[in-house]
């Protein structure tokens, strides 16, 4: 009893850090009607991102976060001004914007591997292994962390897209841009602030991912598809609907460690992904359009 | 007796193809050269691969980033059927194609009944867990030390001909696809999918059809790749620049195009051993900018770039006759031009 205490913890504790991650793929995909498939490359940068200046300047990783994210903020308006903004839309600009984000995808990972190798790297701080005692079980104070700042992240996007005059247009825009020009929404201009958005908060997820786990240039790959699962599950762009969605996605991998064998918890994610695709193609809760 | 073709099989393509398939089927015995030999042998391999990858990338616009999983099962179960039952060959290939092809409907078949990239995103899945759960299946794969084969004497040699004669069919197959009554059918699917139902079209039966073909064909090219080498392991079959290379072939050949894959396989094999080769570090980035590059300047690659330089040359030939542009328009008109001539 103890030990599915300590389990459920911990999925909850992670569910924080997949939905965050899971919001840029799904904002994106909301609003532009692209999968940036460059989602788990930018994961990937912003673990090394954090990495690096811990490791050659000292910062600390929540402090660096601000930082890493809005670099990767400008990456990803630089993306879309770059190159996905240069596709044309509709159904042949969904295959074209797949395999473009792609390739952007495979020149990341070997930036990546030619400045770091392809070792595995660890983040590790003054209190990567202080851990508090919470009702008998004990609880990693940097897993709370992530889980708190996760949290904060979500809550400040659900303001901004709620409350603020920029989210409500990004909220027009996906629900319909024709109609966002003729009342003079800069529709481009809120597709490259989207697009960069979602990228920064997948640099975030990977920098807060990296304080958590070990990771390599080809790090990104299995998180793409845990955030597509929470997409897919969670409908788009809802802040509850991805919560409860990152919840499931967590309980099941972290529950599934107890009844299969560890290196098959990685084909959980995806199971996952196909049983939901086929009982509820829709998302668990029917399409929403960001809110 | 006159041989009756079908209506939409131009006489004097299929001769040429059968020409080109005489040439090649002949070329070993002239130039006697091993190396070359077997690096045609491999492209045809490769050809094979890119234009089974492309009937489903291409003609129904489902891109798979995760091909490799129906490469390595068609190779380890004609490997296991070759070891345990002793089957020839050929019997061997068809069979890992068949399994190969069945695994790709078993995923495939709900994923593909979604719009939009859900089955793009679900191949990545596919690929990493196909691959994870046979590298630590030693007792079908044999696990991270791999299979091997028994190897006969010239057999490496011959083989050469099969690979040729796989290619020529999937080429034909590709022809078939795209030129016949269902290849309009494939159109209509794949530019919407709800006024292809309306007007007859069984997407569902289809799709599937496809994608069978399209698995097991790369999984006959497994298989072969098994024979070949003799030797395979998970890592390698199930590799994920395995899928990313077939992805490559076909954009840079011309995604959607009938032969414009092959051509892809051809340059790609050359630029792999010319360059790929000196530089093996850079070899996902070369891989990722020429996406980039083919998606943003010519999204029908080659063929894309022949049909324009055609275009301007012989604009009475080209496809769709004549058009009159003015001229400041040119730029603007004939980019979605480009794209509706796939």
């Amino acid at each position: 009893m103890e030990r599915f205490f300590e389990l459920l913890i911990a999925a909850v504790l992670l569910a924080g850090l997949y939905s965050t991650m899971a919001y840029g793929l799904g904002l994106i995909y909301g609003v532009l009607r692209i999968v940036n498939l460059n989602h788990g490359g930018m994961i990937m940068a912003g673990a090394y991102a954090g990495w690096y200046l811990h490791h050659a300047l000292g910062i600390d990783p929540y402090v660096s976060l601000l930082l890493v994210t809005a670099v990767a903020f400008g990456v990803g308006i630089v993306i879309y001004r770059g190159l996905v903004h240069r596709l044309p839309r509709g159904a042949a600009g969904g295959v074209q914007s797949l395999l473009l984000l792609f390739g952007v995808w495979l020149i990341v990972r070997n930036v990546a591997y030619l400045l770091f190798t392809g070792n595995d790297q660890t983040l590790r701080t003054s209190y990567s292994t202080k851990a508090i005692a919470v009702g008998g079980a004990l609880l990693s104070v940097n897993r709370i962390a992530v889980f708190g700042v996760a949290v904060a992240i979500l809550a400040i996007l659900h303001l901004v897209l709620t409350r603020t005059y920029v989210g409500k247009a990004i909220r027009a825009v996906a629900q319909n841009p024709d109609s966002c020009t003729l009342v003079g929404i800069p529709v481009e201009r809120i597709y490259a602030l989207t697009f960069g958005l979602g990228t920064g908060l997948a640099a975030a997820a990977g920098l807060l991912g990296s304080t958590l786990f070990p990771f390599n240039p080809s790090f990104g790959a299995a998180e793409l598809l845990k955030s597509f699962v929470v997409v897919v599950l969670g409908g788009l762009g809802s802040v509850a609907g991805t919560a409860i969605a990152a919840l499931i996605l967590a309980l099941v991998e972290v529950f599934a460690i107890l009844v299969i064998p560890a290196y098959l918890t990685a084909a959980v994610g995806f199971v996952l992904l196909v049983l939901v695709l086929v009982v509820r193609p829709g998302g668990l809760f029917g399409q929403r359009v960001l809110g | 007796m006159k041989l009756r073709l079908a209506p939409w099989i131009r006489p004097r393509e299929a001769v040429g193809l059968l020409i080109v398939c005489a040439v090649l089927a002949l070329a070993p015995l002239l130039h006697g050269n091993v190396y070359r030999h077997n690096l045609l042998t491999l492209t045809f391999i490769g050809i094979a691969a890119a234009l089974a990858w492309n009937w489903l990338g291409g003609y129904l616009g489902q891109v798979s980033f995760g091909h490799a999983a129906m490469f390595g099962i068609g190779g380890f179960v004609t490997a296991r059927v070759e070891l345990s039952l002793g089957l020839p060959l050929v019997p061997a290939w068809i069979v890992g194609g068949v399994v190969a092809g069945l695994f790709a409907l078993i995923w495939g078949h709900p994923t593909l009944r979604l719009r939009g990239p859900y089955f793009s995103i679900a191949t990545i899945g596919v690929g990493e867990a196909t691959r994870l759960v046979a590298t630590y299946w030693d007792s079908f794969t044999g696990g991270s030390s791999g299979l091997s084969l028994p190897m006969q004497g010239n057999l490496k040699y011959t083989m050469y001909w099969y690979a040729l004669v796989l290619a020529a069919l999937a080429l034909g197959a590709s022809y078939a696809l795209r030129r016949s009554p269902m290849g309009l059918a494939l159109l209509a699917i794949k530019s919407d999918v709800d006024a292809a139902s309306d007007v007859g079209v069984s997407a569902t039966r289809l799709q599937d059809l496809v994608l069978f073909l399209s698995g097991s064909t790369i999984g006959v090219c497994g298989g072969f790749y098994a024979s070949y080498f003799s030797y395979i392991e998970p890592g390698d079959m199930f590799g994920f620049d395995r899928s990313i290379s077939w992805v490559l072939m076909g954009v840079i050949g011309g995604i959607g195009t009938i032969a414009g894959p092959a051509l892809g396989a051809i340059i790609f094999v050359i630029l792999r051993e010319n360059l790929i080769a000196y530089y093996p570090q850079l070899y996902l980035g070369i891989y990722g900018l020429l996406l980039v590059l083919v998606i943003l300047f010519e999204p029908l690659g080659l063929t894309g770039l022949f049909l324009r330089v055609f275009h301007r040359a012989r604009p009475d030939l080209a496809v769709g006759g004549p058009v009159v542009e003015p001229p400041a328009a040119t730029a603007a008109v004939s980019a979605p031009k480009t794209g509706e001539a796939k």
